[in-house]
């Protein structure tokens, strides 16, 4: 039950996975405590840093939308997601084309 | 006589009774229907825990409805089975399990995310048809019931996906649903056809005995594995997956899940138990592979870049599911070469074998912790949210340890199944594991995005009388949770006593025959 669970190419033990994290969470709280107490909550001293500007107060202001996540590898690899997306159309007919395709394809595979 | 012994027809008997008593169920107000829908959900999980055990225990249970007696396959001296037969062996009593813990917990989810609504009985009765004729698909030992069992699940969940029938949306996610599933569904009936005029027979064990590589079987093979890959999410296949999963109830597309993965049950019973070692041909095990390769990568390819919530986790899910036919592939392709099945088919077979239940778990808590966000937001989409860490830390958390457990995030579940797969992948061809880890690094992602972009960052002023959800919608999400959590915590329990017993029936394919064959002398039907 507690045994490491061995692939036939290497392993996985788990608890040794859990003792690493303990370790690490450890350490975190190790080097937080030398962190500075005497700062003053509700002054400037925990105010977000917003490129120098006044900080909106409704959080839409200055949220990431997730259609922003990703920009850069979506922008990377445009024409294979501009390929991909347009495979998806949403037709109907579509979805029974390519079912019927894929069983013709395997079918002259296996059968030819 | 030991009740136990019915357990199969019980597994049938008490969600097709719960389905339709539950209409009535409305005489007695709010309360008696909910009670009616977590003690039905909860005998079946019981009955299916039963039935694991008791497999584990004594081999594989033969069931016969409609002959002599339940034990007698063979009945008045035949040398064919030809009753409606139930044959339950490891591999099936695992799918039993894991499908009813995930049925159980949809169910749980459902009692509060559905009281907005009216007509939950009908709901309820539909929720449990389709759970009986899933697990149909896993006991059966017949064709041609496998097909009716199919039928039965998909009609339901047709019903189930159009529920909110005010939305287009559902209204037509659930018609392409019907479409491509009523079109594979037709497959499997030609392909029966095809078998029973050439064989005689629909049992599976009787088929198995006798099968030869002709041009009917292979024909019938081929309508199969189209039918069932796409029933169960397979690129290019694939694309009714996200509509019908990102439009039903969410406690419905948690027992979808477990619905879907019957037919990738089906799928493997035919390839392994009825062709096995006679299927004298490569070229099927490749065509697994590689459509279980292109569901990995494009599953999340596309996945990274949705904005719905339901429809990221759905894309997710069509690449996940390409683990599984990667996994099975490889095991297929060592199948009938004891040194490559020992060197690194097995372990293949193993890692597909695990990542069905860890897929089954994971997945499950992800759609129901969308179906939280929808509950708790009134709001799909990805960009309208953010800062709901707040509001919802107790979804937050078991979000986390659903997506940390997809993306095989250490010390997870998710990781051991996908380190079976990678490594026994390896050995059939390198770019075989270099796409499956491509996969989890892009799944990462994908779900770094939903959880950065839902419950971090700042609190928005619209969402600030948002709550936690309610304690069923909790209690059914922790349930799976807890399933991740032990499968994560004991690995090697868990390959030990689900795993590996499932994996050695799927590629014992003389026990599943000899289990029915035996009968005609141990149960007098000769």
């Amino acid at each position: 039950m507690w045994d490491k669970v061995l692939t036939g190419f290497g392993y996985w033990d788990v608890y040794s996975w859990l003792a690493f994290f303990l370790i690490a969470g450890g350490m975190i709280f190790f080097l937080r405590s030398f962190g500075r107490k005497d700062y003053k909550q509700g002054t400037d001293q925990d105010e977000i840093f917003f490129g120098s500007n006044p900080v909106p107060e409704d959080g839409e202001d200055l949220k990431v939308p997730a259609s922003s996540a990703y920009w850069g590898y979506t922008q990377a690899l445009k024409p294979f997601y501009e390929g991909l997306v347009g495979l998806h159309t949403g037709i109907a007919t579509d979805y029974a084309g390519w079912y019927i395709l894929v069983t013709a394809l395997v079918a002259l595979l296996i059968l030819v | 006589m030991n009740w136990q012994e019915h357990l199969p027809a019980l597994l049938l008997a008490v969600p097709l009774f719960g389905a339709f008593i539950a209409p009535l169920t409305v005489l007695g107000g709010k309360g008696l229907r909910n009670a009616w829908f977590l003690f039905v959900s909860l005998v079946f999980t019981v009955v299916a825990f039963l039935l694991w055990a008791r497999v584990g225990a004594a081999g594989p249970i033969i069931y016969v409805m409609g002959g002599q007696g339940w034990n007698f396959a063979l009945p008045s001296g035949m040398s064919i089975p030809v009753r409606i037969l139930m044959e339950v062996d490891a591999f099936s009593a695992f799918m039993v399990l894991l499908s009813a813990v995930a049925a159980f917990a949809g169910a749980l989810f459902s009692i509060n995310y559905m009281e907005r609504f009216s007509g939950v009985e009908k709901f309820v009765s539909l929720y449990f048809l389709m759970i009986a004729g899933m697990f149909g698909m896993e006991i059966t030992g017949d064709f041609f019931n496998f097909f009716v069992f199919l039928e039965i699940s998909s009609v339901a969940s047709f019903g189930l996906v159009a529920f909110w029938r005010d939305r287009g949306e559902a209204l037509e996610a659930a018609f392409k649903y019907m479409l491509v599933s009523t079109l594979g569904a037709m497959m499997v009936l030609v392909a029966v056809a095809f078998l029973y005029s050439r064989y005689n027979v629909v049992n599976m064990a009787a088929l198995g005995k006798v099968i030869e590589w002709g041009m009917v079987e292979k024909t019938a093979l081929v309508l199969f594995l189209t039918a069932l890959a796409m029933k169960c999410g397979a690129v290019p296949m694939h694309m009714w997956m996200p509509d019908a999963y990102a439009e039903a109830p969410a406690g419905v597309t948690c027992a979808l899940i477990a619905v879907s993965q019957a037919s990738l049950y089906g799928l493997f019973r035919v390839c392994f138990t009825i062709y096995g070692t006679f299927m004298g041909s490569p070229i099927i095990p490749w065509v697994i592979i590689v459509l279980g390769v292109l569901s990995m990568f494009i599953g999340v390819s596309m996945a990274v870049i949705q904005k719905e919530v339901g429809r990221l986790i759905a894309y997710h899910s069509v690449s996940q599911v390409g683990y599984m036919l990667l996994g099975f592939g490889v095991g297929l392709l060592a199948l009938g070469d004891a040194r490559a099945m020992a060197d690194y088919g097995f372990t293949a077979l193993k890692g597909g074998v695990f990542h069905i239940v860890n897929y089954t778990m994971y997945k499950g808590l992800l759609f129901l912790a969308a179906g939280a966000l929808y509950y708790a937001t009134g709001s799909r989409n990805l960009n309208d949210m953010g800062g709901l860490g707040r509001q919802l830390p107790k979804t937050m958390v078991l979000f986390m340890i659903a997506a940390a457990a997809i993306a095989g995030l250490p010390p997870f579940n998710g990781f051991v199944s996908k380190l079976l797969i990678y490594e026994s992948s390896f050995a059939v061809h390198p770019i075989l594991a270099v796409f499956a880890m491509v996969t989890s690094v892009l799944t990462l992602a994908s779900f770094v995005k939903i959880f950065q972009t839902a419950f971090l960052g700042p609190e928005l002023k619209k969402f600030k009388a948002v709550r936690e959800v309610p304690g069923s919608m909790l209690a059914g999400m922790t349930v799976l949770a807890v399933a991740i959590l032990v499968l994560s915590l004991f690995p090697t329990w868990s390959l030990n006593h689900l795993v590996e017993p499932a994996a050695k029936a799927l590629v014992d394919q003389a026990s599943y025959i000899g289990a029915v064959f035996a009968t005609a002398a141990t149960g007098g039907g000769l």
